[in-house]
């Protein structure tokens, strides 16, 4: 099944996206590892295997509407130096895909493409309450109790 | 049957279902019954409120706390609902009290002392009158609630004890996991 072309080109936008944002959490929680920071490695190597589903979610999606994903243009990475900036990094990555989401999903509205809708509203949900959330939370923690307690508790 | 307004329908059905009973609660032990079960309704809505606005700066343990607080409150008014259907009063939920919600940790531990003790002298005040009526099972029942509004004011009173000692960058750490 041909899909339409604006919902390719959303497509194949989302799919830079998700790939440097699998590579930044790939980078970071590698970081975190070899820190000693546990709890904030396992975490973000949760996320970096979520990023993956979600750039698979549109692959297939894409192949499915018989178009080849280009993976070589994929977005700028933004590898942080200190775990407030990697915090930071990563919270930015997941507003610019909810706002490209936001966008993709109304296009898709628009074409009446509603299964390609409708996988990209899980991604939507997944971005908002669960990635960017967890970001926005220990960013306040940080603030909160202190950035050395923190890292104490990412230990 | 012509329409009647919903409201007075459920009081008239209400009136009706109870007729053959054989007891009727002392008036005075009424109001203080529905006085107490007020103050818990406030309490069910501030401490569940507290929760999740805990729970939305990543702080569990509070969170957690606060959560079960909260349904120690809801079975503290089921309990005082029961009683005043079982003397044919009318329980009253609709008028809560005014929520004091914090603003930062502190503050809801603050205005959680503030409520509960608040609570607990509502309910003294309880049972002075339903020992004064010798109505020796609603005071029972307010008893067990003054225990367990005890056992909160001494939690509260223990984190602030905590703030001040450990420090309150500290404190927020400890509440960060779940107990």
């Amino acid at each position: 099944m041909k899909g339409k072309k604006r919902v390719l080109k959303q497509l194949q936008k989302l799919l830079n996206g998700e790939l440097a944002a699998r590579d930044q959490y790939f980078a970071h929680s590698r970081m975190y590892e070899d820190w000693g920071l546990g709890k904030l490695y396992e975490r973000i190597d949760h996320e970096m295997q979520e990023e993956t589903e979600h750039a698979d979610a549109i692959i297939k999606r894409m192949l499915f509407l018989e178009t080849q994903p280009d993976y070589s243009q994929q977005d700028k990475v933004r590898v942080g130096a200190s775990v407030t900036e990697m915090l930071k990094n990563d919270l930015e990555v997941e507003y610019e895909v909810t706002d490209l989401l936001k966008k993709s999903i109304a296009i898709c509205e628009a074409e009446q493409d509603y299964e390609t809708r409708e996988i990209l509203e899980k991604l939507l949900e997944d971005t908002e309450m669960d990635h960017a959330y967890w970001l926005e939370q220990q960013l306040g923690l940080i603030k909160k109790v202190g950035l050395k307690n923190y890292l104490q508790s990412q230990m | 049957m012509p329409a009647i307004p919903s409201r007075i329908a459920s009081t008239f059905f209400f009136i009706k279902l109870k007729e053959a009973s054989q007891v009727k609660g002392d008036n005075q032990v009424l109001v203080a019954l529905n006085r107490s079960l007020k103050d818990q309704i406030t309490a069910i809505n501030q401490l569940f409120m507290h929760a999740r606005i805990a729970r939305n700066w990543g702080l569990k343990r509070l969170n957690d706390y606060e959560y079960q607080q909260s349904i120690v409150a809801m079975k503290m008014a089921d309990d005082l609902i029961e009683r005043v259907l079982f003397l044919e009063g009318l329980p009253n939920l609709q008028d809560p009290g005014k929520l004091m919600i914090g603003e930062n940790v502190p503050e809801i531990l603050k205005g959680d002392l503030k409520l509960m003790t608040r609570v607990r002298e509502g309910l003294q005040e309880a049972i002075r009158t339903a020992e004064a009526a010798r109505d020796f099972v609603s005071r029972e029942i307010l008893d067990e609630g003054l225990e367990q509004t005890e056992e909160q004011i001494d939690w509260i009173e223990t984190q602030q004890w905590l703030i001040e000692n450990s420090g309150l960058e500290n404190y927020l750490q400890s509440l960060m996991e779940e107990a």
